[in-house]
């Protein structure tokens, strides 16, 4: 019997006065759909706190379409913070939606977003608080159909058995078919079992009982996914991908919060996908192929959304947003547009050359804060086997133009660990960072009152299923602490600031990110052992992961750096973003050769796979340069 | 005007659920309810070109309010009703516009200038009398001061300057509720807030057997008061057309 659907907010408003921003919790911002008719219920969660999962642009595109649909309504949920979850448990309240307060377990479907690895005990959290079944096999008929879907799904199996259904690919159209199914299928008195079954005809729809994991000499020891004896179902799931990004709403955040959130500001999704073909990269795969949206489309969303919002900046988001063909054209019309506004226009990265610092230049105004770069590695022969194609010209033309248009503090980011590196990859990220501080120097002057200052921000490399490097192991986490320091040693100027992130974390990335369905017993262990909220500093317990780990007899740290056969059949093999194993496998030779592709969308097609398999193409605007 | 800018002061109301806003949230949203509103504001020529707007002084995050305040510069003279119309339709209904006048441009900024406020009280509990209460609310008060912890760090309010007096208006007979009217006094030495001096009651020997579980604040009145004589937000004397 499914828990009724009623307003439990007179139960959680005793609690607020006893916790950390309340704000969190009142929902009814500027924009939600308060009419929540349904009759069909759709909760969209992500596992983490309000501020941090509100920006989430996937959600609220989700969000819309949902609500837009026939009898169907949606509405929101976040994890409380530790203070609220400890309290509603004391108090009985479960976890509840955000625009009517209903308990989680009421609705009849549960979305979770995957956005990252770390993401993994905050579901199993929500799914507790909430009182729902952890494991898809126990949940009986009128239990919510759990789905998920998100950046972080293509290697799914370490939570799949919390989920009766994973979406792949473009949700727009997706999530609404997926809902309507279950509707269908509900209203035709289905078994649960049968109504997932009639799931699994969504396309793109990754059903994960209907498979069966197989461990044999062919794999690694975490297996592969075969569908069940019986079952009718596709060996392997493609994902969805809507073909032109014109045809979306431009601007689906319409939601005001009240409280300061982590992107607070109004964000245009100016294009989806990236062709340039970073090798250790997953969304520049997962996300193929390139969609711009028309100028004229990101100008009225952009002006339009900011009048509806009240907000005072808005973001060209994407994944590459400078390589859109008409970028200076859009920055140069929002600009007259919204002139005398007090209102800023930001573009979440630039690109490493002098366009993306003119482009920085027209965005900023008169204001000049930090330029941000990602060279990625330090050397030359680095940067081709990754295939970042810019050279040591294009950062110095870049850095020697952001320091004459007035910029004074470049913020630069690396990675550590990526395959091929050596010693001298590593003293290289410090030679070029103190490179660009004696330009900076040579341009604005010397002395503490230039304000030249150059920031290194230095990540540990997680090879990410569906890249070329989807079979290095990790660098071992000794080895990165070995190479950390000699990073520090090397630098020998006070104004090159030098941070780096913490081994232990990218080591449970990684282990998640390389297993199969076995991981989940790893990520129940951790969330039993009290790991909560893993992202956040603050909260992460290495060492509860280690345990974790022993208690199923594996060593995370030699887990994650073990390499994967490259002939051995995957555990994410199954669930396909479209890019071909063949070109994946191509790309990782000419990454040890240190041989280069070019992006597609400047060149011809480099037989990636996507287009022919999901019948789809790029759709530039206009026409790209450089 | 003579530089062309026009000063509109509006009073709001701060309740429901966003009681629970902090300050910083409350200015966050009014600032994107006058954009939304399409009000022809000013903005201000520094670093952030941020609104020219000032509000009056912060709500502790769970009180709400009959009347808080703000004064926003804009560039064309808007007719006030007009403008509270605009401000209606694009402001959550908690935090409802209620009033609105030009006020002329030299009237100090509202967040020092309004330097009296009236709270009412609903103090939630056990065992609470409106006697005991006001006994151990004497007994604060003669001690002078409060120490208190804000954050990690101890403060220290004095109830002289801060502190003017308190009224019971009701309490249930069951000790579960005691309604009152507190009357407080800010400067540059701080505000007094109402949760503060009720923490500090409820440590005294007359209130020992009673236990206080929630306080409703809710601030009903704001004013500003210079040398005993009582002046309004709204007061003819530097505003016009009041709607």
């Amino acid at each position: 019997m499914r828990v009724p659907r009623t307003d439990c907010f007179d139960q959680l408003e005793p609690l607020l006065a006893q916790v950390s921003h309340p704000a969190r919790y009142l929902n009814h911002e500027w924009g939600a759909v308060e009419s929540q008719e349904g009759p069909f219920h759709v909760c969209m969660m992500y596992a983490d706190v309000y501020e941090v999962g509100q920006p989430n642009l996937g959600i609220a595109i989700l969000y819309n379409e949902l609500n837009r649909a026939e009898g169907i309504s949606c509405e929101r949920a976040y994890l409380p913070w530790t203070d609220l979850s400890a309290l509603m448990r004391e108090a009985g309240v479960p976890l509840l939606s955000l625009e009517t307060s209903s308990p989680v377990a009421s609705f009849d479907v549960v979305g979770f977003t995957l956005a990252h690895e770390l993401v993994a005990t905050n579901i199993i959290e929500a799914l507790d608080l909430a009182g729902i079944p952890i494991r898809a096999e126990d949940r009986d008929d009128d239990d919510p159909i759990i789905f998920a879907g998100g950046p972080s799904a293509w290697n799914c199996e370490p939570l799949c058995a919390m989920f009766d259904a994973v979406l792949l690919g473009d949700g727009e159209e997706e999530i609404v078919d997926a809902a309507r199914a279950v509707r269908d299928a509900r209203a035709a008195g289905l078994s649960r079992a049968d109504v997932l079954r009639e799931l699994s005809h969504v396309q793109g729809l990754y059903i994960p009982s209907l498979y069966d994991v197989v461990v044999d000499e062919t794999s690694t020891r975490h297996g592969y996914a075969v569908p069940k004896p019986g079952e009718d179902v596709p060996d392997t799931v493609y994902k969805r991908c809507i073909p032109s990004l014109a045809d979306t709403d431009p601007c689906p955040q319409k939601m005001v919060p009240y409280m300061g959130i982590v992107q607070d500001r109004l964000a245009i999704e100016v294009l989806r996908g990236c062709a340039r073909g970073c090798r250790f990269c997953q969304a520049g795969m997962t996300y193929r192929p390139v969609r711009e949206r028309p100028a004229d489309q990101v100008v009225q969303a952009a002006v339009e959304g900011l009048a509806t919002t009240g907000y005072d900046e808005a973001s060209l988001s994407s994944l590459s947003t400078t390589d859109h063909s008409q970028c200076r054209e859009i920055l140069l019309r929002l600009d007259e547009r919204l002139r005398d506004q007090g209102v800023r226009v930001s573009i979440p990265s630039q690109r490493l050359d002098s366009f993306g610092v003119d482009m920085a230049a027209a965005v900023s105004g008169s204001r000049r804060g930090g330029l941000t770069f990602a060279p990625e590695a330090g050397t030359q022969r680095l940067r081709d086997v990754i295939n970042k194609n810019v050279t040591e010209d294009d950062l110095e033309n870049a850095a020697r133009n952001a320091f004459q248009q007035g910029w004074r503090r470049m913020k630069l980011y690396y990675m550590m660990g990526l395959p091929t590196e050596t010693d001298e990859d590593v003293v290289a990220i410090i030679r070029q960072a103190q490179h660009v501080l004696d330009i900076g120097r040579e341009v604005v002057g010397k002395g503490y009152r230039s304000g030249v200052t150059v920031s290194i921000s230095v990540a540990v490399f997680v090879p990410k299923c569906y890249t070329p490097f989807q079979w290095c192991g990790q660098l071992h986490m000794d080895e990165v602490r070995r190479r950390q320091q000699l990073l520090l040693h090397s630098a020998k100027d006070r104004d090159l600031r030098i941070s780096y992130h913490d081994a232990k974390v990218s080591v449970v990335e990684a282990a998640l990110s390389k297993m199969g369905r076995d991981g989940f017993e790893l990520v129940y262990g951790a969330w039993q052992r009290g790991c909560r909220f893993d992202a956040w500093t603050s909260e992460f317990r290495y060492d509860l992961w280690v345990e974790a780990g022993q208690a199923m007899g594996i060593d995370l740290e030699e887990l994650a750096a073990e390499p994967t056969p490259m002939d051995a059949r995957l555990p994410w093999d199954h669930t396909s973003p479209g890019v071909s194993k063949g070109f994946l496998k191509r790309e990782w030779r000419r990454a040890v050769q240190g041989v280069t592709t070019p992006d597609c969308t400047r060149n011809s097609c480099q037989g990636c796979g996507v287009c022919p398999v999901l019948g789809v193409d790029n759709m530039i605007a206009g026409e790209r340069h450089g | 005007m003579a530089d062309g800018l026009y000063r509109l002061r509006v009073s709001y109301r701060k309740d429901g659920r966003l009681a629970y806003l902090g300050h910083l949230e409350v200015l966050n949203t009014l600032e994107r309810s006058i954009r939304r509103a399409g009000l022809p504001f000013s903005v201000g020529n520094g670093f952030a070109r941020r609104m020219r707007v000032q509000f009056s002084q912060a709500l502790p995050v769970g009180a709400s309010s009959e009347g808080e305040y703000f004064d926003v510069m804009l560039t064309e003279e808007v007719p006030t009703g007009e403008a509270l119309d605009m401000l209606r339709r694009a402001t959550p209904s908690h935090l409802g516009p209620l009033q609105a006048a030009y006020v002329v441009r030299k009237v100090p900024a509202l967040e020092a200038w309004l330097n009296r406020s009236v709270w009412r009280l609903h103090v939630m509990g056990e065992g609470i009398c409106p006697e005991a209460l006001d006994e151990a609310l004497g007994l604060v008060r003669r001690a002078g001061s409060i120490t208190y912890m804000r954050g990690e760090k101890p403060r220290t309010i004095e109830l002289g300057p801060t502190l003017v007096g308190w009224e019971f208006v009701g309490a249930r007979d069951d000790g579960t509720c005691v309604e009152m009217l507190l009357d407080t006094r800010s400067s540059n030495l701080g505000a007094l807030r109402p949760a503060v001096l009720l923490d500090a009651a409820f440590g005294q020997p007359p209130l020992a057997s009673s236990r206080q579980s929630y306080v409703r604040v809710c601030r009903s009145a704001q004013w500003h008061e210079e040398n005993g004589e009582r002046m309004e937000p709204f007061d003819e004397t530097f505003c016009a057309s009041l709607t």
